[in-house]
């Protein structure tokens, strides 16, 4: 089962921000987008999730997502986007049970709870959504997004998660630890596409890579094979070196010397 | 990272608290109504004749005409039209993503009034055949059409991408409610005496006219309206989290903002219809109901209804006895209480207008 995206075009206005994109991802593994900012991350999510208007085609466990209804739809992705706004008072519990019942673990009472406790957040369940701070509402909202597709795996059809920069405002320990829940939900057959910034994260935890610059798709492939020097200094736009450690003595921390 | 003792203390449940809101909100409602029964003009007390007929004596002629035909509809079109009035403001706030979107204050209770007058004044021109057809229902039509025609472009204006801007949204509806006005002025320099009289019955916000026509007449749209209203619990919900998340869990936020306007359109133009311009009771019933019982609109909107009615016909108990006999119109005594109430919630969230 896998989300293939098929010469996605999508135009803000005159300009073509998406130029003829085809993605493949598949259930099982975690697919990282990057690329820098404005090259269209957020807008080839808003297309996978039937959100933006678009040309080309998207289909979802082998069903054209233009002939679905949201419901539908909602029963197999959840989507977190970039950044959340709420409009009301609602307490982090309500926020998290709204992603539930757009889902088909909706009558399970103790979903909402272990979603938060997976984000480290049970004890904030009775809080103020917006009285949150930014990294604690990011993780509620994952929250919200888990209990939505509980299962990674229902009758026999994967289930997907679609995160547009979930660790972004994240401390490291928080990272890692959003991290290994996206790749939990892909190791158990549920289906990842995350969007992300921090490169280090992505050679961590991402099966795919799929990089993304001006609009068009620059490579795709393992991690070993994409966050190459070449690929990655032509998509930043700047001398980048894999693998290098810094020349002077400047400490560096790098997730991947992480222990939990 | 999470310690699992925090998974076994379930949280307070709000959503218990409004369901026991309700009840207690339906006794309320229960009393005022009875409250606005015992008092009047007439020396007539409903716990009077309760205990004549316990002790099996029949009902004077006057006693019997002020219960039936004047308190009697005057208390249900003061429980339709706070109904409507709380429901529209709380539908509108869910729909515009903000606690201060009123139609009495953004201009579509003006924009459902213009409605209204045209068809008290013009409705005359129409060919019989159609007057024929609307019969009682025109003046509540033409107030939805008012309504609905300011809602929509309210939202047009307001609102850009899924996301309103709340001073675009109440600069627009100060700019719609003064041309609404305006019209509606034009017209009163045209109209007869006649219509005249109805006209300055109408305009100042009063429960005084009420008649069982004028019931039969609005009844129907708010009830409409009302059930429309209260199906749209979970969507409202979902758009708090913004358009794009609505949709992202399941719901059609298309369909779901037509429904929305149309609701608001239709219990604003019914209420405006009948009632006039009775203010701030779709803004302060909402928030007071926040506070107590949080933001779930499932239960907020039914909830909405109930504390609207009780709340305008407690207003219209006070409007009939300061000044007895003679009585105030209920869009004062709705203003006096209301319009502090607003001023105190921007007073606590001074960022719902700048952020
Ligand atoms: N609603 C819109 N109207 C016009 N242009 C838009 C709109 N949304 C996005 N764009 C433009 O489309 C391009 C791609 O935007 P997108 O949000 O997809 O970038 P991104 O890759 O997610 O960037 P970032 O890393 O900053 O999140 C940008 O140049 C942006 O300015
Ligand atoms: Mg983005």
């Amino acid at each position: 089962m896998s989300l293939i995206a098929e010469a996605i075009r999508v135009r803000y206005g005159g300009r073509e921000v998406l130029q003829g994109v085809d993605l493949a991802a598949e259930a099982g593994h975690v697919t990282a987008i990057v690329g820098p900012n404005g090259s269209g991350k957020s807008t080839l999510l808003g297309a996978l999730t039937a959100t933006l208007p678009h040309e080309g085609r998207v289909r979802l466990n082998g069903r054209d997502i233009a002939g679905m209804k949201p419901w539908e739809l909602a029963a197999e992705r959840a989507v977190l986007p970039q950044a959340s706004r709420l409009a009301f008072p609602f307490r982090v519990l309500e926020v998290v049970r709204l992603g539930q019942q757009a889902g088909t673990a909706g009558d399970r009472p103790d979903v909402p709870l272990q979603a938060l406790a997976r984000v480290g957040l049970a004890h904030h369940a009775d809080r103020t959504f917006q009285d949150l701070s930014g990294g604690e509402a990011q993780r509620v909202m994952l929250a919200r997004v888990l209990a939505q597709v509980w299962a990674p795996v229902e009758e026999g059809r994967p289930r997907w998660l679609l995160l547009d920069e979930p660790v972004s405002s994240l401390d490291i320990a928080h990272q890692l630890q959003v991290m290994e829940i996206a790749r939990r939900f892909a190791r158990a057959g549920g289906g990842v596409i995350a969007v992300m910034h921090d490169l280090n994260l992505t050679a961590l935890f991402a099966d795919r890579v799929a990089v993304l610059a001006e609009g068009r798709l620059l490579a795709t492939g393992t991690p070993r094979t994409v966050l190459t020097d070449t690929i990655l200094s032509r998509a930043y736009g700047c001398a980048l070196r894999v693998s290098a450690p810094p020349p002077e003595d400047v400490p560096y921390i790098l997730p991947h010397a992480a222990s939990a | 990272m999470a310690a699992l003792t925090d998974v076994q203390a379930p949280p307070r449940d709000r959503l218990s608290r409004a369901r026991a809101l309700h009840w207690a909100l339906a006794a309320a409602l229960v009393l005022a109504s009875a409250a606005s029964l015992e008092v009047g003009a007439t020396d007539v007390r409903l716990s009077a004749l309760l205990a004549k007929l316990v002790q099996g004596e029949a009902l004077g002629q006057m006693e019997r005409i002020v219960l039936l035909d004047i308190r009697l509809p005057r208390l249900a079109m003061g429980l339709l039209v706070g109904a409507a009035l709380a429901v529209s403001g709380a539908v509108m706030q869910g729909l515009f993503r903000n606690p201060l979107a009123d139609p009495g204050i953004v201009g579509v209770g003006a924009g459902a009034g213009l409605g209204a007058i045209l068809a008290i004044v013009l409705g005359g021109l129409l060919p019989v055949w159609a007057r024929d057809l609307a019969g009682n229902q025109l003046v509540p039509v033409a107030a939805f059409l008012g309504g609905w025609g300011s809602t929509l472009l309210l939202y047009r204006v307001a609102t850009r991408g899924g996301r309103t801007s709340v001073a675009t949204m109440l600069l627009a509806g100060i700019a719609l409610g003064a041309l609404a006005g305006a019209l509606s002025g034009i017209l009163v320099y045209i109209a007869d005496d006649q219509q005249l009289r109805d006209l300055t019955f109408w305009g100042l916000g009063s429960l005084a006219g009420a008649s069982w026509a004028k019931v039969a007449a609005a009844g129907p749209m708010i009830a409409l309206a009302l059930g429309a209203a209260v199906l749209l619990g979970r969507a409202l919900n979902g758009l708090a989290l913004g358009e794009a998340t609505a949709a992202h869990i399941g719901i059609d936020v298309q369909r779901m903002k037509a429904v929305a306007i149309l609701a608001v359109a239709g219990a604003t133009g019914a209420a405006v219809a009948v009632s006039g311009g009775i203010g701030f009771v779709g803004i302060v019933v909402p928030h007071l109901l926040r506070l107590a019982s949080g933001p779930d609109h499932r239960t907020l909107l039914p909830n909405a209804a109930l504390l609207g009615a009780t709340l305008l016909i407690l207003a219209d108990v006070i409007a009939r006895v300061v000044i007895a006999p003679a009585e105030l119109p209920i869009g004062i005594v709705t203003a006096i209480l209301g319009a502090p109430v607003f001023l105190w919630i921007l007073l606590r969230r001074r960022g719902l207008v700048d952020g």
